[in-house]
């Protein structure tokens, strides 16, 4: 791809959407790694040659896959309203989450993943307790399993010290005449901090798409943060990779093709492999963006007085 | 210079009194000789390629491909492909009828500045299936198949698909105008039908000795099989 001129970049040449360059200059497509990858590392007198394009267009995707997952930090936010089925469906780019936050009057308040499950799979089943099949030999199946059912309606408590805690406004310990449970009266010893929370919880079904909730966030909003693979829906044309990684794609495709190739030296691949890894270093440590002012702005701490 | 080729093959077979060969049959061996030397190109471009790898060719002067790449690319065409009926996606492969010349290979499938690739039969419904894979505008790809190429995927209607590829040699023609006298043709190169080869001047002697060849075959002349047989050898050898 060509550079782009000043006025094309901040107002896309007087195009719609006007924001579609912006920032684009930290990145470098997909079209242009294949070709230079092409042009610079494959030929009559390379290490590659002979290899099909789409071998080579296949290792570039898989290296920006495997840098989506992690090294990019490129986090995904997704904001939506939870169903009365207390259900969030996973985005359709959605491989892995990062936090869940629950937005609840202008803050977010991130969430806690339940320890417990709370969605199963049920059978219908007769009164000893055999299973009950149609015509075709299948385990009919409720609309919601019993577990399903009581989170839905509200009546599954909870182990967290959120309002579904079994305790939550029960009376509890005696003091001058009354009882508290969820009050903090004194010292309050043998606190389980792993559920110690008092925001909604969540669980998320990988095999369903959904993230289920706790029935106190019924039409609440919650905010997902995610990673994804970077395909952008295999529009092609959409995928990019940060400049600071692009030295090592090329060298992740060249360790892949030599190392599935018959007959390439040993020494070779490992040249290959070592590349590849030492690259990935180097752009992380870029990438993690130690600047020298916010190594500073902590270091001041030094000088405080510690009472 | 196909006369001049014609020339020397008539005196070296008169030299002894071997034969005489026709025009008929002497533009016959010239057609035949030429698409020798045509397909040699190739090997032997693939052959220096190979010597570069071995770090035993040079460059400047010495580069040799460089000769070879030049009079392949002599052969070059570029030309848009022709659309088969209605369906958007299949398009006739260069032809005397589409394009005006046979393809001897097809370099590359292009729209715009997109270079289609080419996939082979066995792999096209596998790369289909994976997402990662799948041919698309930006990665586009072909398979051929008989006399079509078909494209995947396909693209949008009144898309020019163009096609740059190496077409065969026109068939050498020595023409001439019968004086009548002796019945000895003369060499007339105004005929319409006159064609001379398209190889360059420095391959008239491997032309020369390849005729020689056919020639001596076709008048059973031994010895002279040999020779040129040998001194094709002799050139192949000092060309390395």
């Amino acid at each position: 791809m060509s550079y782009l001129s000043q006025y094309e970049y901040y107002e896309n040449g007087g195009n719609a959407p006007e924001d579609a360059n912006w920032g684009s200059y930290q990145y470098v497509s997909l079209k242009d790694i294949v070709v230079n990858y092409q042009l610079m590392y494959s030929g009559n007198h390379s290490l590659i040659n002979n290899e099909e394009r789409y071998k080579i267009l296949f290792h570039a995707k898989r290296a920006i896959q495997e840098l989506n997952y992690d090294a990019f930090k490129e986090v995904k936010v997704l904001q939506l309203t939870v169903s009365e089925e207390l259900r969030f469906v996973l985005p359709s780019d959605y491989v892995n989450w990062v936090r869940i936050s629950y937005y609840n009057d202008g803050v977010i308040r991130p969430m806690v993943e339940n320890v417990q499950v709370n969605s199963a799979k049920a059978y219908l089943q007769a009164n000893d307790a055999r299973i009950l099949f149609d015509q075709d030999g299948k385990a009919l199946q409720p609309e919601y399993s019993p577990l399903d059912f009581t989170r839905i309606t509200g009546q599954q408590p909870s182990i967290y010290l959120n309002s579904l805690s079994p305790y939550n406004g029960l009376l509890g310990y005696e003091y001058e005449g009354c009882w508290y449970f969820d009050f903090a009266v004194g010292a309050r010893y043998g606190l389980n901090t792993e559920t110690a929370n008092a925001n909604p919880t969540f669980r998320i079904d990988k095999k369903a798409g959904v993230i289920n909730f706790d029935s106190t966030m019924a039409d609440e909003s919650c905010i997902l943060e995610y990673v994804s693979d970077g395909m952008e829906g295999g529009d092609d044309t959409q995928v990019t990779v940060n400049k600071l990684f692009e030295d090592y794609v090329y060298a992740y495709i060249s360790y892949q093709i030599l190392n599935s190739k018959l007959g390439v030296q040993e020494y070779v691949v490992n040249r290959a492999r070592k590349a590849k890894s030492a690259l990935l270093r180097n752009a992380k440590i870029r990438l993690s963006n130690i600047h020298p002012g916010r190594l500073l702005m902590n270091l001041r701490g030094r000088d405080k007085w510690i009472k | 210079m196909i006369n001049d080729i014609r020339n020397t093959v008539l005196a070296v077979l008169n030299k002894n009194n071997y034969g005489y060969i026709s025009p008929q049959d002497f533009n016959l061996y010239a057609q035949q000789a030429q698409m020798d030397l045509f397909e040699d190109y190739f090997y032997a471009y693939n052959y220096q390629v190979n010597k570069e790898n071995q770090r035993t060719s040079g460059t400047g002067y010495a580069d040799i491909k460089k000769g070879y790449v030049e009079v392949i690319d002599f052969f070059s065409v570029t030309t848009a492909l022709s659309q088969v009926g209605a369906n958007l996606d299949k398009f006739f492969l260069p032809s005397i009828s589409t394009t005006g010349s046979d393809y001897y290979l097809i370099n590359k499938i292009f729209t715009g500045s997109t270079e289609l690739e080419r996939i082979e039969q066995s792999k096209i419904l596998l790369l289909n299936s994976s997402p990662l894979t799948a041919p698309s505008t930006m990665f586009p790809a072909y398979t051929t198949e008989a006399s079509t190429a078909t494209i995947y995927p396909t693209p949008a209607a009144a898309q020019t698909v163009n096609c740059q590829y190496i077409r065969y040699p026109k068939a050498p023609k020595w023409t001439y105008v019968d004086l009548g006298t002796n019945n000895e043709p003369v060499f007339d190169q105004t005929q319409p039908d006159y064609q001379d080869f398209e190889l360059f001047p420095d391959d008239a002697t491997d032309l020369t000795m390849k005729i020689l060849q056919y020639a001596g075959v076709s008048i059973r002349e031994a010895s002279v099989v040999q020779y040129a047989g040998a001194e094709e050898a002799t050139e192949i050898n000092s060309e390395k």
